[in-house]
């Protein structure tokens, strides 16, 4: 099992690795620091931006392939991706960002999946009746209303009960109360007080698909022969489902959440624009604007990266659970 | 998922023959009958087709057109000169509406269509190929899966002076972007259905009686995958709409001057509390686009797919019981 785990991870490294080179090569050749420059008072000359942006590493001057070289040396020599235009180093930057994203997402992660499939499981058992009616239903509402749509629905709800207490106890942006004093308890509450809000958007947003894939692929199964077998060997219903029906049918929904992991990193970029969490997603939607080459591809190689990692981790969920895939 | 019993052509005949008394029914008609049969699906299509009509004819129908400011009804409610209002700049919000839902609707056609046809494309000739050619396609598709769309269309919408930008209208830089990142979910599904549907026998003997690849693909591969396909054109519009939507709502994507229901709905954000019928009547067309879209989309997969059980309660020996029987 290791060596075939292996085996896909090395697949995904050569993937990241094209996939950032394609990323680079798009924005190196559209972005372009050097107009933003001119809007600036007083207005530098070419020699000016030229000079300041070689000393950064940007020379605008170079062909893409020059730059790609330099670019990807210093990455690989020193680990260093570069510079934004304005002179911050990406490293740096993109070590405090991506903890606050991890933080924002991690959470909403585990618990859309939990709650995806629970629901899932407990509506295919109850087929057509209520429940599933209303749960079902939901799930499809949810599909047809855009991520960044539905977390500002939610940020509004949240302004209103705010409004209706007449106090501040939901925070609608941020991470935390700047200057906040006070022992580890006033700041774990107020650390509550912020993750509430976009926690809650991220999660019932995100369980409509689990719930509608879980539920179809368990109502294939359940009439499947082997679960008839099953009962036919004395288990009852329940039983046959929770032994044989559910093991199978988790299967192909371990497989979509790989798929789905760049969708929730997709919907990052929403929820934190909305939420005004700064993390890797806002951050790289700003560099854009920025015109910043460097940060837009690191931006590009971590949301790679990010999927190679629910990929590798749905074939490790496969290979544990589905007994028809014999890895050596 | 589907097709999991595909049938051959001969079963499907022979069942068309039994449900219909021994007369043969084009298989166009009884798709059109399965699809009439489903009231959700027709309501569906009607407000949809609505929504297209209106946003095509609707400008004829207001004196204001989306550039014409009315200096004396600036940010206004609804009201008699202006049915939807106007918006900050002072300009007829039914006429923003009806432009922007045209460009919103055109983005998700175009975009929902030809992503299919290239994912039907690419993920039969992965299965009909096989080994060596479907490894390599393998590759390249999930290395697209890879890469956040999100990023790269907001490099390709945001790059400055570069020629593809200025000379292409952003829309049409939009649909795109959307379109290189969206038919590969599709072509993965459709390379193992195609797969599966490789190893039938109706097919290993087709390939034995010497019959040419293409009419193979279009004769046995296509009818048994054609109810996915129809699915995913209804749900690639509709995914193609809600990305639109999403995209120009955080400011990437469509760009002022160019209209549409995200741009609509982006601007109304500031101030929804003091002007709420700038957001809620752009959101509220949206919310009728996918709505009918996802209506349509279950009559439709039932109305194509060749194993379908919805035979009808004309005869009365199926009830609708049997129609709903799950996918």
């Amino acid at each position: 099992m290791f060596r075939y785990l292996a085996k896909r991870a090395a697949t995904y490294v050569l993937m990241i690795f094209l996939t950032t080179t394609a990323g680079y090569f798009l924005a190196v050749s559209t972005l372009q620091p050097a107009l933003l420059e001119q809007e600036r008072i007083p207005k530098p000359t070419p020699e000016q931006v030229a000079n300041s942006f070689r000393l950064k590493g940007l020379d605008p001057t170079l062909n893409p392939w020059e730059r790609y070289v330099d670019w990807l040396t210093a990455i690989v020599t020193r680990w260093d991706w570069g510079r934004s235009p304005n002179g911050a180093l990406i490293n740096a930057e993109f070590g405090d960002r991506v903890w606050i994203s991890t933080r924002l997402f991690l959470a909403s992660i585990i618990l859309t999946l939990i709650i995806g499939v629970a629901l899932g499981v407990y509506t295919a058992a109850r087929q057509y009746k209520f429940q599933d009616r209303v749960i079902t239903s939901y799930s499809y509402l949810v599909y047809i209303v855009p991520a960044p749509i539905a977390y500002f629905l939610v940020q509004l709800g949240a302004i209103n009960i705010n409004e209706t207490v007449g106090e501040r106890i939901l925070f609608v942006t941020g991470i935390s109360t700047p200057g906040l004093e006070g022992d580890g308890w006033v700041q774990f509450v107020d650390m509550l007080a912020h993750y509430a809000v976009p926690t809650f958007a991220i999660t019932i947003v995100g369980w409509g698909t689990y719930q509608i894939a879980q539920r179809q692929y368990l109502l294939d199964n359940v009439n499947a022969d082997f679960v008839r077998t099953a009962r036919a060997k004395g288990l009852t219903r329940n039983q046959a489902i929770t032994r044989h029906a559910l093991r199978v049918s988790f299967i192909p929904v371990a497989q979509s959440i790989a798929f789905t992991i760049p969708a929730i990193f997709a919907g990052g970029f929403f929820a934190e624009k909305i939420f005004a969490w700064h993390g890797v997603g806002s951050w790289s939607i700003d560099a854009i604007a920025l015109q910043d080459v460097n940060a837009a591809t690191a931006t590009l190689a971590y949301g790679s990266v990010i999927f190679a990692i629910g990929a590798i981790l749905a074939d490790f969920a496969t290979t544990l659970v589905d007994p028809r895939v014999r890895v050596q | 998922m589907t097709n999991l019993n595909a049938i051959d052509p001969a079963a499907v005949a022979e069942e068309a023959k039994i449900e219909n008394g021994g007369v043969v029914i084009a298989k166009s008609a009884i798709i059109l009958r399965r699809f009439l049969r489903n009231r959700t699906a027709v309501a569906g299509l009607v407000i949809f087709l609505a929504l297209t009509v209106l946003s095509f004819v609707g400008g004829f129908l207001s004196t204001w057109d989306k550039e014409t400011i009315d200096p004396l009804n600036i940010a206004m409610p609804p009201s008699a000169d202006h049915p939807l209002g106007t918006s900050q700049a002072g300009i007829d919000l039914y006429a923003l509406m009806v432009e922007g839902m045209r460009v919103s609707i055109l983005i998700g056609l175009v975009v929902g269509l030809v992503s299919v046809l290239i994912a039907a494309v690419y993920g039969c000739t992965m299965a009909y190929f096989g080994g060596k050619v479907d490894k390599v396609m393998l590759f390249v598709l999930e290395a697209l899966i890879m890469m956040p769309a999100l990023l790269v269309v907001a490099v390709a919408t945001s790059g400055g002076g570069n020629g593809l930008r200025e000379n292409l209208p952003s829309w049409l830089l939009l649909v795109i972007v959307l379109l290189v990142f969206s038919w590969m979910g599709t072509a993965r599904l459709i390379r193992s259905l195609s797969m599966s549907l490789m190893q039938r026998d109706f097919v290993k003997a087709a390939q034995y009686m010497g019959i040419p690849a293409r009419r193979i693909v279009w004769r046995h591969l296509v009818p048994n995958i054609g109810s996915l396909l129809v699915l995913d054109i209804t749900r690639g519009v509709t995914g193609a709409i809600l990305a639109e939507v999403a995209f120009s709502f955080i400011g990437i994507g469509i760009k002022v001057p160019d209209v549409s229901l995200g741009v609509l709905i982006n601007q109304a954000t500031s101030q929804v509390q003091t002007f709420p019928w700038m957001f809620w009547v752009p959101l509220v067309a949206m919310f009728l686009l996918t709505g009918s879209l996802a209506m349509m989309n279950d009559g439709l997969r039932d109305a194509f797919d060749p194993s379908s059980s919805s035979v009808g309660s004309a005869k009365g020996t199926n009830t609708n019981k049997t129609a709903k029987k799950n996918k």
